[in-house]
């Protein structure tokens, strides 16, 4: 698979070559592939979906055959699935034992942790990573005002508020995590800007409108339903938005 | 309009280059207009090919009142010495110009073609003659083929001074090496071999023709163009900001004046739109690299 530019840009300033990954929240693989393409010794890709877990298996795991510079015999092009690991467990109990990693990234997680997880989830991360051990943490900024695609996740959040208790999205901005993980030990190196506008193409935008009609469904019969038709007006009316500010905080744990 | 150094040649490229092959789909009248209106955005770059049907004699009258405004590419896809003289002698006659500023060896596609222009008796011998004899100023070579191909032309041929491939976000989203013309452009940059963008404005491939006939095709261009200000506009920031010589217009004249407007805006695109760019548009099917069996 190709390894996004977001993620690129990301890891380029930072000594993944050889070392001890965790990808927190492994999605899609985008982050895991990026690690293993820039020479990994191990990646632990911990997601709590069976599916994103199947899903970074195949996409990373399977098909390692063509890393970073896509010729199919670079060094740990073909060897992928031997130094990829996908984890299915809660990161606020990470199945690993303390000083265990020298890399972690946080590629687009905290956005789908409430307080109280990002909270968790911070201790465990702290817990696990290596004196010395880098953090990547890239994120978006709250979606400025007056854009749709901020009616869409406040639907979105307001089913998931009724059904579960607790929000799907939550956008930290970038000076809230660098104070935040500051807060955890973490010593602050550097932010960049990975993409601006955020590009919400189509595909994203059906996504979170799945997401926000799922949630509907378990919440209370009149208003998940109302709620459930906002979300997918809402989906047909936006199509896609390029809106808002993807950022990359990078930290480090002192020696 | 910004210019920047052809490689070595030491013409001063505008930023945007004219694909005149949008010539051929005018009458002769409209073929006079689009020209002054290109000259009017301060364009001295034009590019043309005796492939694009009647473009060169449309835009013969206009090239030959203006002839010093204009950086004159042409090319031939002959790679025998005989042929590449024929083809030059009748570019020349049907342009009615003395001299061609660059010459290009056209569509470059498969390693054999490399092996017949470098030949003794191959089409690039016949270049070196011309250039000899004032004929043509400059050598160049076009493709939208392998980029190893086209890297492989660069380590060859010694006096290329200008290359032609395609550039846009949809080829630099995809990491294989059989879109990475980005390689073409640092190994050019490198040897200061001129770069020229083709494809910038390339939105994916037609729908199948038995979903949509050839003739129903809203566009000239044999791929699917994006076709709004916006992106065009973006397209071309995106393709200039990458550190082309000059970014080609695409061959449909409905969408020159759009691509001149963002050439005439062009100052700069930050590295964190052209990611959003790349991230919006690198799942898209792109119509490059193509074998196109000239
Ligand atoms: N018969 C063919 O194989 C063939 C190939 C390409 C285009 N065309 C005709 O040209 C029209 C528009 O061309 P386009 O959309 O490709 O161009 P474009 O990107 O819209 O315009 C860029 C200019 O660069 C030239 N160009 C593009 N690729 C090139 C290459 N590999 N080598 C040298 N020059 C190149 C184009 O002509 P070229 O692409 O010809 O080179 C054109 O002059 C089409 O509607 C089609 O009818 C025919
Ligand atoms: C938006 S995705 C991140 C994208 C991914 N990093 C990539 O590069 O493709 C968020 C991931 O975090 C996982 N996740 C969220 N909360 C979690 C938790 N408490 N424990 C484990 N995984 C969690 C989700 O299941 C999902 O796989």
């Amino acid at each position: 698979m190709d390894v996004p530019r977001t993620v690129a840009t990301a890891l380029a300033d930072r000594p993944v070559a050889g070392k001890r990954c965790l990808e927190a929240g492994a999605g899609a693989g985008n982050a895991t592939a990026g690690l293993l393409a820039n020479g990994a010794a191990r990646v632990y890709a911990v997601t709590n979906d069976r599916d994103h877990a199947r899903t970074t298996r195949r996409r990373v795991g399977d098909e390692g055959n063509r890393s970073s510079d896509g010729d199919g015999n670079d060094e740990g092009g073909d060897d992928h699935a031997d130094r990829l690991a996908v984890l299915e467990a809660d990161l606020r109990a990470v199945p690993l034992p303390d000083d265990a990693v020298d890399v972690i990234t946080a590629h687009g997680l905290c956005n789908v942790l409430d307080p109280a997880s990002l909270s968790a989830v911070a201790e465990e991360l702290s817990r696990v990573a290596a004196p010395g051990a880098h953090l990547v943490v890239d994120d978006y900024d709250p979606v400025p005002d007056g854009a749709a695609i901020g009616e869409l996740f406040a639907v979105e959040n307001a089913a998931s508020e009724l059904s579960r208790g607790r929000p799907a999205l939550t956008f930290y901005p970038a000076a809230f995590l660098r104070r935040f993980f500051a807060g955890h030990g973490w010593e602050f190196e550097r932010e960049r800007t990975l993409l601006e506008p955020v590009p919400w193409t189509e595909s994203h935008v059906a996504a979170h409108a799945d997401q926000a009609v799922d949630a509907a469904k378990e919440g209370p019969g009149e208003t998940g339903d109302a709620l459930a038709a906002a979300a997918r007006r809402l989906e047909s009316e936006i199509g896609s938005e390029s809106v808002g500010r993807m950022y990359g905080l990078a930290f480090r744990l002192p020696d | 309009m910004e210019t920047r150094p052809l490689g070595d040649t030491g013409h001063d490229s505008t930023v945007a280059t004219f694909g005149a092959i949008a010539l051929n789909w005018l009458e002769q009248e409209g073929a006079n207009q689009l020209v002054e209106h290109v000259l009017d955005y301060g364009v001295n770059h034009f590019d043309v090919a005796p492939e694009y049907g009647d473009a060169e004699l449309k835009l013969g009258p206009k090239l030959r009142q203006h002839r010093e405004e204009i950086f004159l590419g042409c090319k031939t896809q002959e790679r025998t010495y005989e042929g590449a003289w024929r083809k030059l002698d009748r570019s020349l006659n049907r342009l009615g110009v003395d001299t061609i500023d660059l010459y290009q060896v056209h569509g470059l596609e498969y390693e054999e073609e490399l092996d017949a222009i470098t030949d003794d008796d191959g089409a690039l011998a016949a270049f070196r003659e011309a250039k000899e004899e004032g004929l043509i100023d400059h050598v160049g070579l076009t493709s939208h083929g392998d980029p190893g191909l086209i890297l492989d032309a660069l380590d060859r041929i010694d006096d290329l001074e200008s290359v032609m491939f395609p550039l846009n976000p949809v080829v630099a989203g995809k990491d294989d090496d059989e879109y990475d013309y980005e390689a073409v452009l640092a190994r050019a940059d490198e040897r200061n071999v001129g770069t020229l963008g083709i494809k910038a404005f390339a939105g994916g491939t037609w729908p199948p023709t038995d979903e949509l006939p050839e003739a129903d095709r809203p566009f000239a261009n044999w791929y699917r163009p994006v076709t709004a200000p916006d992106e065009i506009s973006e397209r071309f920031d995106f393709a200039a900001a990458q550190g082309l010589t000059s970014v080609v217009s695409a061959g449909d004249p409905k969408l020159v004046t759009m691509i001149l407007e963002a050439a005439a805006d062009y100052d700069g695109m930050d590295e964190a739109a052209q990611r959003s760019l790349i991230e919006r548009v690198r799942h898209d099917d792109s119509p490059v690299p193509e074998q196109l069996h000239h």
